[in-house]
């Protein structure tokens, strides 16, 4: 099912997230992957689980497998696709093999660098940007390959796209946000925001466009994960009060507090979007608690 | 101009063998410049060289300061008329200059054995007498117009074409926090010079055979022709 058609119902459309194994799945079908297990635990309270495409160019599982896999389990799959690791030819058969192997929603982003990930002495790609690869997409979905070629059987899938509200200068954003809108972007998950104002200040640009958007949360586990964040990963911002808050609960305790700041920070945000993606990075088994806090179960 | 480092010393003398008489050969324009081959660093590649017991046959770098080595009738009149005595006395030739300095040595010695001495790094600008930095991919389909001069396929480490990634954080890009990230830099200029009009229009995927190697470039007074696996194009320079 297509994301899209929950969109257009008007639904709060809730995704999770997965990153597949560092490893192959095994042949015998009743041992699943850790990432099927967190989407089977993700399963009865989102809409569909993201599946990460060598996240943070980290060699793993291909992510049309473990897409493939959960679809196979009953849950909807949103397969990630990124232009760092494949030219315009492997990138247009990736998506055609994705659709002819059931998948119903692409969401397609630059990537991470490989300077970041595991495999640092690796070619980066990057054949295509984003907006290209939104673009070629849809060619596919109207018969023409990039080349403009006639393809037979023409996919036929919603096409996410990714935002960063943290970006400054916000503008240059949300000028590539509407390069992905006019190139047939149907919807967007945003990065992992923490900060209410400036996601607003966001989203008072970003309205115009009638796009539907799903604010990003990433769980924040424990003060030292904020701190890490704010040094290693860019393009998120943990605030001070975020570490301290999540900080000021014993070990025991972080869970049921993590639940409650993101539960909170939804139920603040919910009603400027139109859905919201948890990437719970294992911490699966709060989201329940986390939507009910944020009384969007 | 071509950015070069020289080899460590260990590995250029790693790649000489026993008894092989070696003529060095410097460049005086952009390995001058680099301070990887100008005249005081092929004089003393050659003092280096015999200190580790290789017999150096000679050394030269083709003048005046400012002149490439990659220009191969000056090249060759330089090693095969003033030094001809000792290039023939020669079992090879290290270069300390860029890959195409290399291969403007094969051509004027008819094929002689080459030795490198540099790593050819990038195309850059010479900032200062310091600093070297690189502003052009030499891509060939160029789409700078757009950009206010400023090259997202060098400056962006992804080599995007329709604005930035998400990854920048406090203007810094995600590869290197040291470096600006590049449509950062690109934003702020168009803004300063009231075009960020520019960045409107959708930029199409790059023509990778522009980008196609080896590629020729043939000129004349009035017209010249580029030919890369992408076709041939001829400019002219007068209409």
């Amino acid at each position: 099912m297509k994301l899209t058609t929950l969109f257009d119902k008007g639904e709060f459309v809730i995704t999770g997230e997965v990153g597949p194994i560092k490893g192959a799945i095994h042949r015998d079908k009743s041992i699943e992957p850790s990432c099927a297990i967190e989407a089977l635990q993700l399963q009865q309270h989102v809409h569909a689980v993201n599946v990460t495409d060598n996240q943070s160019a980290v060699m793993r599982l291909g992510s049309l497998a473990a897409s493939v896999r959960l679809k196979t389990n009953g849950i909807e799959p949103v397969y990630q696709l990124t232009c760092r690791d494949r030219n315009r030819l492997a990138l247009q058969s990736d998506l055609l093999t994705a659709y002819s192997l059931g998948i119903d929603n692409v969401l397609l982003l630059t990537g991470d660098h490989i300077q970041l990930g595991d495999h640092k002495e690796a070619k980066p790609v990057f054949d295509l940007d984003s907006v290209q690869l939104i673009e070629m997409a849809k060619g596919l979905k109207r018969g023409y390959d990039i080349s403009g070629n006639r393809i037979e059987n023409y996919l036929d899938m919603a096409f996410g796209a990714v935002v960063n509200p943290n970006f400054d200068p916000i503008d240059l954003q949300v000028m590539k946000m509407k390069k992905k809108i006019d190139a047939g972007a149907q919807f967007f998950q945003t990065q992992a925001v923490y900060d209410v104002k400036m996601f607003e200040a966001f989203m008072n640009k970003a309205q115009q466009f009638n796009c539907p958007i799903q604010v990003g949360v990433v769980i924040l586990k424990s003060p030292q994960m904020g701190r890490f964040m704010n040094k290693n990963v860019s393009g998120i911002h943990v605030p001070k009060d975020w570490i301290d808050e999540i900080g000021s609960v014993d070990k025991q305790d972080r869970k049921k507090k993590a639940a409650e700041m993101a539960g909170r920070f939804i139920e603040e945000t919910k009603a400027m979007v139109q859905g919201v993606h948890i990437m719970p990075l294992g911490w699966t088994d709060i989201v329940p608690d986390i939507l009910e806090h944020a009384h969007v179960n | 101009m071509h950015a070069t480092i020289q080899k460590p010393i260990n590995e250029i003398v790693r790649h000489i063998q026993p008894g092989e008489r070696v003529f060095v050969v410097g460049c005086n324009n952009c390995a001058w410049k680099c301070h990887s081959g100008g005249e005081d660093e092929t004089r003393m590649m050659a003092k280096r060289l015999s200190d580790r017991g290789i017999e150096v046959s000679g050394y030269t770098v083709p003048g005046p300061q400012g002149m490439s080595l990659c220009k191969l009738s000056h090249t060759r009149k330089v090693l095969m008329e003033e030094y001809a005595d000792q290039v023939n006395a020669s079992d090879s030739f290290l270069i300390l200059g860029c890959g195409q300095g290399v291969h403007t040595v094969i051509d004027a010695t008819d094929g002689g054995m080459v030795h490198p001495g540099c790593d050819t790094i990038f195309g850059g600008e010479t900032v200062s007498d310091t600093e070297i930095e690189e502003f052009c991919s030499l891509c060939g389909d160029c789409i700078i117009e757009f950009t206010g001069g400023l090259c997202p396929m060098t400056l962006c480490a992804k080599q995007l074409l329709n604005g930035p990634c998400g990854g920048a954080e406090n203007g810094h890009c995600e590869v290197d926090p040291d470096r600006p990230c590049g449509w950062i830099l690109i934003y702020d200029r168009l803004k300063k010079l009231g075009r960020l009009d520019l960045l409107d229009p959708y930029q199409p995927a790059k023509n990778n055979s522009k980008w196609s190697r080896p590629r020729t470039l043939k000129v004349s007074p009035t017209e010249a022709t580029f030919c890369s696996a992408g076709g041939s194009v001829t400019v002219s320079n007068q209409d």
